[in-house]
């Protein structure tokens, strides 16, 4: 991307700090309208495919300690914090590579990607937001600004690693609630932050999340204080950019006794030819009594039908269930990115605590998914329930792996867990993989799955029906996710299954 | 990885095998085959909880101790017959202590029709050719190092073929007794075993113990069943307590074929069990049902994994654990359905108890499927007796123990209904109710 070879770390940060060349984006341009091409002549909707034209500054592609201090400098931040990353950053070091997952990965060159890039113009309010971001949201659909208020979501929006827009900041902080990107976190709450930072997920946990740990750009953060229950849904649209820029999101929810936070993630990416690396980490601590649910719909860039391109997405959420009676719940729509690398857990360790995990996981094409959960049982009278969905199609692959594990301290935990699959096609694979663990004997764990493909009889229904096929595969689909559909808040409920369909099509036929 | 350790387990074994004279020696390319596993044995020496294979078994205490490659003094060895005779169960037997051929124990005389049973070491002596094939294997998986010690170390073991069309339904009876002998020993065996078309088998694998005693014996057989053929075959576990077994069956189904597989898991301290079977030819069914029960510090690893790579294949599996006390049940039952495998059935059921708080149960259903026109469910479960059914034993003035012993026997029972053999199905429920405790 860069023609000006830099060493990465050898200069002084202003000059390392260098804006993107014009003659890229032509370059973007050029590969983009092939890419629209390609998809347009293979009948391929990708609805959220286009880039923005955005000045970005960035650092140069690679990772070494100098480029770190040089994001945390940028980033305005502490000494603490620099030597976090740094810390992290020398343990990711000394780490190999995961390979235990049923995905076919090509080499990552960690080298090649560039740790930071922010819009250039930093807006002080809404109004001075960049028209193109806001055009951009816009096509996506994101209610930011008026229309954030009409649809009642606070949303903090990233765009290419720095937050540029926070909306319902009052009212949230009326009834005390914190919600903002990480870096102001940072600074304007470090003890909040160094008191829950890397306290669920640490910094050495696994190869991606040490990475994160070491180069996290911004996420938000969300504090919600003793016995407040968030007045409304927060939400947090991601998106990933410019070129070569990998995300590295970091977020973390405290939710303090007795509180309670619905928290919405969406992300959807623009079409690029390159794949692009993104590693977040998620960390939920619910003290005593709090419940935090967490849903995501995930569609970033998959890549095309030959699995050129789209977005190698290595995510390590993880939820604290700390306090008694406290309740950790995920769900998620997966549709995007080429290789998914999830599995977003609880650590249920309060007594009574209970842990919930919802997912459909959709793959067409090339895409891979290997996503699944871990609920680990410590305290007593624990309750965790796993409801996965996986619908493959195309020549992709998609796996659940699941890990139930119930420590001898769980007397009377409870576990069950339904994992069904789905097939379109001759191509494609479904896999399960779940570890059950069980140490006391007072708990109950059930496993149940199934794997089979679109019933010939139930198509054939719709279509004596008049219905056409693709809207009777479509409908039985949605008929197989509804389990974890009905979990979503509802306008992310329309979304996913709007979604779904999108992601479905010429896969029958 | 880091480098693995000459262990004194590898290094025992590694000395014994320079020393030894295995039978069949002098045939090249046997030596060739026993050379290069011994090799790849040696340089990877056991396997670490790294290797998924091994994940919930660990052999760092196995990978300390020393054995004794072999029984000089076997067939000296005063065993009672008493110890594997089951009632009602007669037909031809091959006996094996230590790991060496006992012709004194066995009943090969008057062999029905179309039955060549003969042990390898015998088989060896004669023309070895037809044995090429499963005797030159090499085995390259990472946790795959006893299939290697065994390739290596293996002179013995059982040659069993059916010619086209025969019915041997007389149960075969394999037995294989461990004796005390001046240390531990390390024995090993190795079985191939052939059905030929439309061919028929019932077939009898018991593992006893004749006296207290420590040793490992590995065995690894390879079973082809040709096209229609069928098998029964029912495995007796009854291992000296302290003992290590490490099994290894590779069944091939051919068209039509039939497989029906029953194990019973009791004895041994450390007992592994591999079951690897492939449905290859169309139409090809495999039924596996096993049941283990352990108690004190027993380890149990059951890892199975049936392959569908043909049309119209079915697979049913049922298996139950019990873990008491302070053992550790493994189970990991994986189904895969192979490109193309259209037509392919295939359920798994493991249900489990865990009866005290230091026993452990991992389990691990897997479903691995690549083709579309296929039927695939498995169910697993880790529970205890109901509260409710103990209950209502006790009101009807039965004890404790024996209502937890009547309940525990009915949730293994009803892997051995489909048992076809009615003096097998009995041998088998008498000797779960023996192990059960009572009191």
């Amino acid at each position: 991307m860069n023609a000006d070879p830099a060493v990465p770390g050898h200069d002084d940060s202003t000059k390392t700090l260098m804006t993107t060349e014009t003659t890229d984006r032509s370059e973007i341009s050029a590969t983009l309208r092939d890419n629209a091409e390609v998809a347009a002549a293979l009948g391929r909707r990708y609805e959220a495919g286009f880039v923005t034209d955005i000045e970005t500054d960035s650092l140069p592609p690679g990772l070494s300690e100098d480029i770190i201090r040089q994001l945390s400098a940028l980033k305005h931040e502490p000494e603490w914090m620099t030597e976090w990353r740094l810390q992290a950053y020398r343990h990711w070091l000394t780490m190999p590579e995961p390979h235990w997952a049923k995905l076919n990965i090509g080499a990552i060159d960690f080298q090649a990607i560039s740790y930071y890039a922010s819009p250039r113009n930093r807006p002080k309010s809404l109004d001075e937001v960049d028209p193109k971001l806001l055009e951009t949201y816009d096509k996506l659909g994101v209610p930011l600004h008026e229309r954030a208020k009409l649809a009642g979501v606070a949303v903090d929006a990233v765009f290419d690693s720095v937050s540029v827009g926070t909306t319902f900041r009052k009212e949230l902080a009326e009834a005390g609630v914190i919600f903002c990107s990480m870096s102001e976190a940072i600074r304007e709450y470090p003890e909040l932050v160094r008191q829950y930072l890397g306290s669920v997920v640490p910094i050495g946990d696994n190869y991606f999340a040490a990475l994160n740990s070491a180069v996290f750009s911004d996420g938000s953060f969300v504090f919600i204080p003793k016995g407040v229950r968030c007045p409304m849904e927060l939400s947090t649209y991601f998106r990933i950019n410019a070129g070569h820029t990998g995300q590295f999101e970091r977020t973390l929810i405290i939710a303090e006794e007795g509180a309670y936070v619905s928290y919405l993630e969406g992300c959807t990416a623009p079409m690029r030819d390159e794949n692009q690396l993104h590693a977040a980490v998620v960390e939920l601590v619910a003290l005593e009594k709090a419940q935090i649910k967490y849903s995501t719909v995930q569609n970033w860039y998959p890549g095309d039908e030959e699995g050129r391109g789209g977005i190698y997405n290595f995510v390590t959420k993880r939820g604290d269930c700390r306090g008694d009676d406290s309740k950790i719940s995920w769900t998620q729509v997966e549709t995007g990115s080429a290789i998914t690398w999830k599995y977003p857990s609880c650590v249920l360790r309060g007594d009574r605590s209970v842990g919930e995990f919802y997912s459909v996981a959709l793959t067409h094409h090339r895409q891979q998914a290997d996503t699944g959960t871990k609920m680990i049982h410590l305290g007593k009278g624990t309750k965790s329930k796993i409801v996965s969905k996986g619908i493959s199609a195309g020549r992709s692959s998609n796996s659940y792996r699941g890990l139930v594990k119930v420590e001898k301290s769980a007397s009377g935990a409870r576990n069950y867990t339904q994992c069904d699959s789905l097939l379109i096609g001759k191509k494609c694979g479904a896999h399960t993989f779940p570890y059950m663990e069980v140490k006391n004997p007072s708990a109950i764990v059930e496993h149940e799955a199934t794997t089979s493909k679109i019933s010939d009889d139930q198509l054939f229904y719709c279509r004596s029906r008049g219905i056409g096929e693709e809207d009777a595969v479509s409908m039985i689909v949605d008929g197989f996710c509804k389990q974890v559909f009905r979990e979503l808040p509802m306008e992310f409920a329309v979304e996913a299954k709007k979604l779904l369909e999108v992601s479905l099509e010429g896969a029958v036929g | 990885m880091s480098e693995p350790q000459r262990t004194p387990f590898v290094e025992s074994l590694q000395d014994a095998a320079a020393r030894v004279q295995l039978a069949g020696s002098g045939i090249g390319w046997l030596d060739a085959a026993r050379r290069e596993n011994l090799e790849a044995f040696v340089a990877a020496g056991l396997p670490d909880t790294r290797t998924e294979a091994w994940k919930y078994t660990a052999l760092r205490a196995l990978g300390q101790r020393r054995f004794a490659l072999g029984d000089a003094q076997a067939a000296a060895r005063a065993v009672d017959a008493a110890a594997f005779a089951l009632p009602g169960v007669d037909g031809p037997v091959l006996a094996f202590v230590n790991g060496v051929f006992r012709a004194d124990l066995s009943r090969l005389n008057a062999l029905p029709a179309g039955l060549d049973l003969q042990p390898l070491s015998q088989a060896l002596r004669g023309d070895a050719e037809p044995l090429r094939f499963a005797l030159s294997r090499h085995y390259r998986e990472g946790g795959d190092a006893f299939a290697r010690l065994n390739a290596a170390l293996a002179g013995d073991g059982v040659v069993l073929r059916v010619a086209a069309g025969a019915k041997v339904l007389g149960p075969v009876q394999l037995v294989f007794v461990g004796a005390p002998a001046e240390g531990d020993l390390a024995w090993h065996l190795r079985h191939v075993i052939e059905l030929g078309e439309g061919a028929e088998l019932s077939l009898v694998e018991q593992h006893v113990a004749s006296g207290a005693q420590q040793h490992l014996g590995t065995q690894v057989a390879d079973i082809v069943l040709r096209k229609g053929a069928r098998l029964d075959h029912v495995t007796l576990q009854q291992a000296a307590a302290g003992g290590t077994l490490v099994r290894r069956d590779s069944l091939h189904l051919g068209e039509d074929a039939q497989a029906r597989l029953h194990v019973l898991e009791l004895g041994g301290a450390l007992v592994r069990h591999d079951l690897h079977a492939t449905l290859a030819g169309d139409r090809a069914r495999l039924a596996t049902g096993g049941v283990f029960v352990l108690r004190g510090r027993q380890h149990m690893d059951t890892q199975m994994a049936i392959r569908h790579q043909a049309l119209d294949t079915a697979s049913e599996s049922v298996w139950r654990g019990v873990a008491d006390e302070r053992s550790r049940g493994v189970y990991r039952g994986a189904i895969v359905v192979a490109p193309g495998a259209d037509g392919s059935d295939a359920s798994l059921s493991s249900k489990n108890l865990l009866l005290s708080g230091q026993a452990e149960i991992d389990t691990k259903p897997e479903l691995e499927i690549y083709a579309d026109e296929v039927k695939a469910a498995h169910g697993a479960t880790v529970g205890q007796l109901d509260e409710r059914s103990l209950f209502y034993l006790r009101s009807r003035g039965i004890p404790l123990g024996e209502a937890r012993a009547m309940l525990t026997a009915a949730f293994c029972r009803a892997v051995f209904a489909s048992v076809s053999h009615g003096g097998l199905r009995e041998a088998l429920d008498q000797r779960l109710m023996a192990h059960l405790p009572s009191a």
